[in-house]
Order: C-alpha cells, then sequence, then structure tokens
C-alpha cells in the first residue's frame, strides 16, 4: 500500500470519528442514565439536519453558526416528548421503552416525509469542495483534508469538551450523573426524577442535533438517513462501553477504523464487518473496551 | 352467587372458552373462501396468516424466553432465500423446499444462538438486529448464489384460482400447526423452563434448569417457524430481493402483533396479528369522513404502536380477561340475579376496561 494511500486512511478515520463521537455521545448518555435504547436517536439527527437546511435556504445561516439553533430545536423536542411520552413506561420492560421509541421514530421520520418530501437535499456553501493537500507529490497528489470535514471535526471535540464540562461540573450534570448511578437514592436526596429525565433526554436530543447539522454539512440528507445513524451510535457505544466520554471516543475511532477500512476492501459488507465486531466485542467482553457499570 | 358456582364459572371460562374460540376463529377462516371472497381478501388474508406465524415465531423467544429479539427477519429471509434458490436453480418441488428452509433457518439460529444468547437486554435485542442487517448483506453481496439486489423470480403456481386457494389454506394450516406446537410446548417441561428463566434465569440456573439449551432450543423453534413462513413468503410472492424479504419491519410487525395480543402466550400473536392486520389495513384503505388515510398510513401506525405500548402493555387478551373478571365482582359485590351475572361483563366491562388502561397508564410512570 503507498504511503498516501495509508496517510489518507488515517486521516479519513479521524475526521469520521470525530462527527461519529458526537452522533454516539447523546446516545450513551440516554443509554447510560435512563437505561434507554433511543431508536429516535437517528430521527433527531435528521431534524438537525433539516433545520440547518432551511436555515440555510430560507435564511442564508451558515451550517456552522446554525449548530446552536439546531441544538435549541432539538432540546425543545427532547423535554417535550421525554416528559409527555416516554416518562410514562421508565419502569417498564426494555421491550416496551424499546418499542415506544421506534414508534416514535416512524411518527418523527413519517411526518418529514409528508412536510419535506423524500427528495435529496444538501447544503453547499461557497467553501465546501475545497481541502488542504498535505505532503503532495511531483503531480501534486497529496492526503486530502477537505476543511469542511476538519472544522466538523474541531467542533465536534469542543461540544464534546463541552458536554464533558456540562456532565462534571455543573450541578444538574451531577444530578443526572446521580440519577443514573441509582435513581432511588438520588430521589431520597431531593432530586426531581422526572425532571432529571427530561433534561438528560432533551441533552441527547441536543447532541443529535448537532451531529445533524455537521452532518449536512458534508452529506445530502433526506428524511430516512437517520435511521443508519442510530445503528452506528449503538455499535459505538457497545464498542467503546457504556458509562463514559472517553469510551465514546474509543469507540468511534474504532468503528471509523473499521468502516474505512472495510470500505478500501469491501464496500458492500461495511455492516456485516462492523456487526461481526459488535458480536465478538459483546461476546468477548461484555462491557465493551473501556465501558464501566454506570455512567461517569 | 355461590363460590362454588362462581368457581365453576371460572372453570369454564378458563379452560373451555379459548379452545370454543379458537374452533369457531378457524371454521370462520375455512369457510371465508366457500362464501366466496375477492383477491383482496385472499391477499389481506394470507398475509395476516404470514403475519400470525410469524408473530408467533417471535413469541416463542421473546415472549416465551423473554429475549426480545429484533433480528427474526434474518430466518425469514433465510427461509424465503432457501426456497427460492432451492426452486429457480434446482427445479426442486416447493414441498420439499419448505422443511428445508425451516432446517436451514433453525440451524442457523442455533450457530448465532450459542453466541448471542449469552447477552441480555438491549445488548442481545441490538446483536440481533446487526445481525438480520449483517444476514441481509452477506446474502446481497453474494451475488453469484442469490443474483444480489436484482431478487430471485420463482416459478408461478397456476391457474390462478387455484393458487389463492392453495396458498390460503396451506398458510392457514401452518398457523395451526405453529399454534399446536405452540400450546403442546407450553405444556412440556421445556415450558416449563422458558417460562422459569424469564421470571429469573440466574436462579432457574441454580434450579438445575440447563438455561443454555432450553434458550438455544427456543431460538432454533423460533427461527424455524419464520423460515416456513419466509418459506411460504417467497413461493407466494413469486420474487424475492433483500431488502424486501429483510426488512426490519417484518421483525416490528411480529413483535407489535405478540404485544398487541399478548407475549409469552399461545393465543396472544393470533389475536394481535388479527387486530394488528385490520388496523393496518383500515389506515392503508379507509376513508372515514372522505379523509383519505393512505398518505398518513405509517405516521398513523407509529402512533398505534405508541398507544398500544403506553395502554397495555400486557395486551389486549390481558385487558379482556381482566376487565371481565373485575365486571363481574362488582356484579357478585352488588348480589343481583343470575342474568345479570351473565351480563355484567357488557354492561360493566366497559368501566372496567377503562379503570385497567388508566392503570396501566400510571403503572411505568416516574
Amino acid at each position: 500500500m503507498p504511503v498516501t494511500l495509508i496517510g489518507q486512511s488515517v486521516v479519513n478515520i479521524l475526521l469520521l470519528s470525530g462527527v461519529l463521537t458526537i452522533v454516539a455521545l447523546g446516545f450513551s448518555i440516554v443509554w447510560g442514565v435512563m437505561n434507554i435504547i433511543n431508536l429516535v436517536h437517528g430521527a433527531f439527527i435528521m431534524v438537525g439536519a433539516y433545520v440547518t437546511y432551511w436555515l440555510f435556504v430560507l435564511a442564508g445561516v451558515d451550517p456552522f453558526l446554525s449548530i446552536p439553533i439546531s441544538m435549541a430545536v432539538l432540546f425543545a423536542i427532547g423535554y417535550v416528548l421525554q416528559r409527555s411520552v416516554i416518562n410514562l413506561v421508565m419502569r417498564a420492560p426494555l421491550l416496551v421503552t424499546f418499542l415506544l421509541t421506534f414508534g416514535l421514530e416512524i411518527i418523527v421520520i413519517n411526518l418529514a416525509l409528508f412536510f419535506w418530501k423524500s427528495d435529496l437535499r444538501a447544503v453547499t456553501t461557497s467553501y465546501s469542495g475545497s481541502s488542504l493537500s498535505l505532503f503532495p507529490d511531483a503531480s501534486g497528489n497529496g492526503i486530502e483534508v477537505p476543511y469542511v470535514k476538519l472544522a466538523v471535526f474541531v467542533v465536534a471535540m469542543v461540544l464534546t469538551l463541552l458536554t464533558h464540562l456540562v456532565m462534571t461540573r455543573t450541578r444538574m450534570g451531577r444530578a443526572i450523573r446521580a440519577t443514573g448511578m441509582d435513581k432511588d437514592a438520588a430521589q431520597l436526596t431531593g432530586v426531581k426524577i422526572a425532571q432529571i429525565y427530561a433534561v438528560t433526554f432533551a441533552i441527547g436530543a441536543a447532541l443529535a442535533g448537532a451531529a445533524g447539522a455537521l452532518i449536512a454539512t458534508s452529506q445530502s440528507i433526506q428524511p430516512g438517513f437517520g435511521g443508519s445513524y442510530t445503528l452506528r451510535a449503538f455499535v459505538i457505544v457497545v464498542l467503546g462501553g457504556l458509562g463514559s466520554i472517553p469510551a465514546v471516543i474509543l469507540g468511534a475511532l474504532v468503528f471509523a477504523a473499521a468502516e474505512v477500512l472495510t470500505g478500501l476492501w469491501q464496500p458492500g459488507l461495511i455492516q456485516a464487518v462492523t456487526f461481526g465486531l459488535l458480536v465478538i466485542v459483546l461476546v468477548v467482553r461484555p462491557s465493551g473496551i473501556a465501558g464501566k457499570a454506570f455512567y461517569q | 352467587m355461590t363460590a362454588s358456582a362462581s368457581r365453576a364459572a371460572g372453570r369454564f371460562r378458563e379452560d373451555r372458552l379459548p379452545l370454543a374460540l379458537a374452533l369457531v376463529a378457524l371454521l370462520i377462516a375455512a369457510l371465508i373462501p366457500v362464501m366466496g371472497a375477492t383477491g383482496f381478501a385472499y391477499r389481506t388474508l394470507t398475509s395476516m396468516f404470514l403475519l400470525i406465524v410469524t408473530a408467533q415465531g417471535w413469541n416463542l423467544i421473546g415472549g416465551y424466553t423473554g429475549y426480545a429479539s429484533f433480528g427474526n427477519v434474518a430466518f425469514f429471509g433465510l427461509g424465503a432465500y432457501t426456497t427460492a434458490i432451492l426452486m429457480d436453480r434446482l427445479g426442486l418441488p416447493f414441498l420439499i423446499t419448505l422443511p428445508v428452509a425451516g432446517l436451514i433457518a433453525a440451524l442457523y439460529a442455533v450457530l448465532l444462538g450459542l453466541p448471542v444468547l449469552r447477552l441480555r437486554g438491549h445488548y442481545f435485542a441490538i446483536a440481533t438486529l446487526g445481525v438480520a442487517e449483517a444476514t441481509r448483506e452477506v446474502l446481497a453481496w453474494a451475488t453469484p448464489i442469490t443474483s444480489g439486489a436484482s431478487g430471485i423470480s420463482l416459478p408461478f403456481l397456476k391457474p390462478i384460482d387455484f393458487a389463492q386457494n392453495y396458498f390460503y389454506y396451506m398458510t392457514l394450516g401452518l398457523v395451526v400447526l405453529v399454534m399446536g406446537l405452540t400450546w403442546f410446548l407450553s405444556r412440556q417441561k421445556l415450558g416449563y423452563s422458558w417460562a422459569a428463566l424469564r421470571a429469573d434465569e440466574d436462579g432457574a440456573k441454580m434450579l438445575g434448569v440447563n438455561t443454555t439449551s432450553s434458550k438455544v432450543i427456543a431460538f432454533a423453534l423460533a427461527a424455524m417457524v419464520t423460515g416456513l413462513a419466509g418459506s411460504f413468503y417467497a413461493y407466494y410472492n413469486s420474487f424475492i430481493a433483500p431488502e424486501e424479504v429483510f426488512n426490519i419491519d417484518r421483525t416490528l410487525q411480529a413483535i407489535l402483533a405478540s404485544v398487541l395480543g399478548g407475549a409469552g402466550t399461545v393465543a396472544g400473536p393470533v389475536v394481535g396479528g388479527v387486530l394488528f392486520a385490520l388496523v393496518n389495513t383500515f389506515l392503508i384503505f379507509g376513508k372515514p369522513f372522505g379523509i383519505d388515510l393512505g398518505q398518513f398510513h405509517v405516521t398513523l401506525l407509529g402512533i398505534f404502536i405508541v398507544l398500544v405500548i403506553v395502554f397495555t402493555p400486557r395486551g389486549v387478551i390481558d385487558l379482556f380477561a381482566r376487565s371481565t373478571r373485575e365486571a363481574i365482582r362488582a356484579q357478585d359485590s352488588r348480589g343481583q340475579g343470575r342474568l345479570r351475572r351473565l351480563l355484567s361483563p357488557l354492561t360493566g366491562g366497559w368501566r372496567a376496561a377503562a379503570k385497567i388502561l388508566a392503570q396501566n397508564v400510571r403503572q411505568f410512570r416516574v
């Protein structure tokens, strides 16, 4: 394998792992704290992408500037959904929450299909498509680093750091983690569980909204595109292990490597390889590569 | 009303009534084509029978053992592909490919189940979901054998009148067979071991239940049943492609039908399957007040799923049985005549059902 190809693959893996970290982060927090597999997650990503798209098309807002707006919109949707519907089944067996979030996903995706149709849409800015060329050889072919993806990577890392700070340094974050560790004990110390669940779910949705905005900068979108991201988020969280933000980053890195390398070899088998990896990790090390028992 | 009469009535309801109802339902189902059915009715009912079979297949693993498989469509697809390949490439007759399809699906489940059934809860659910996706991808990729994404066409069964009746009665027969199998197994040692491991797997293991073999057998049976449905589907539809036979919606419809009726019961998937088919058909073709529901079909289906999950997480049979008992008890406490008591499920059942629905909504909330 030529050096450029190796270098390009490493760059691709790193860039992909950045956006995948944000894709999986909200999913991991919701799962870790509330023990819910949130199948609406991908639909939230889709809505976030559409918020960015419409702001760009209708108001000319730069996709990177619309990230906070996407996050705010999804935060509100997530809060209302958890408060009004999902809180009703929080003590139910897992099949119930699983099916409920699946039903909600169907509703969100099909409402999007109804209002926005199934056309592929893309956010094309003046700087889309230009890229930095590292170590160019005589004919000018080097390792390509698209500026947009580089910016997405940086934003993703900043958001991950911010999430970490919110979860560890704020009163709300500590209450969320306490609820994840032992909800009865948290309740005894005065934490309002129903409220905390709603905020946790809203944070997960907001992160999905950010992921959607970031994805919209470099990929065409349509109402059904989020579903594959739900599955990816799941595999990443399992690979890394449930319960901490570094585990999500690690999982995203391993997953991105599997996806990029399989893509070079047999693009038709990406899911077979990643899910094969998932089953192996689950069987050999059920708590994931760096997993813990609860959210920290 | 004396206690012994009440007990006798209870025994009648709980032992004989389901069997009687099942026989009546079977009789009606068997007579529908004789009384004259349209092509639409044939298609709707045959699809409903296949849905009931896949629902019962899911029930064997998800309902009885509590292992919520989200990848049962893998067995459906595998069964469909087995029949398609054997009929199209080797020219074998359908009835020979049918048991092979069931067997291959069961074998796949054993190979898969040994590692995957060690996982619990969410992990099992998503691992099976992922395995189903991976199976689809591998079959779509193995173009020399499966023709990849372009799919396989199967020979038609002719003439069309005969084919309609053939598939109708064969799938109905499969429903009866699968029901009988589930009923029989649920009364065997195996069925009790499933109940034990669903209630407390570690406890069951401690008491000497071989949980591994009992889980793997349940998974293999579920796969066999689902594979048979897939095999029928391939011949019935006379064309299959990966995206279609491995569509995760099939798994979810099976789960929903099972949960709607009552997971972990013999009758649950049948009652749930019929209800689901009714609602689904109405949502596709129904035009209440001149509003064409078809365009909102999937959205409304999603709302239906949410309502079912929130209001009747234990299924409608449970709701019906509990509200009937509740109504009779209420009537007993008022102590009026025998006729009133017999009619009490009709007169008081609604109020009791409303009360139970309200309880259901409250029971799992934080």
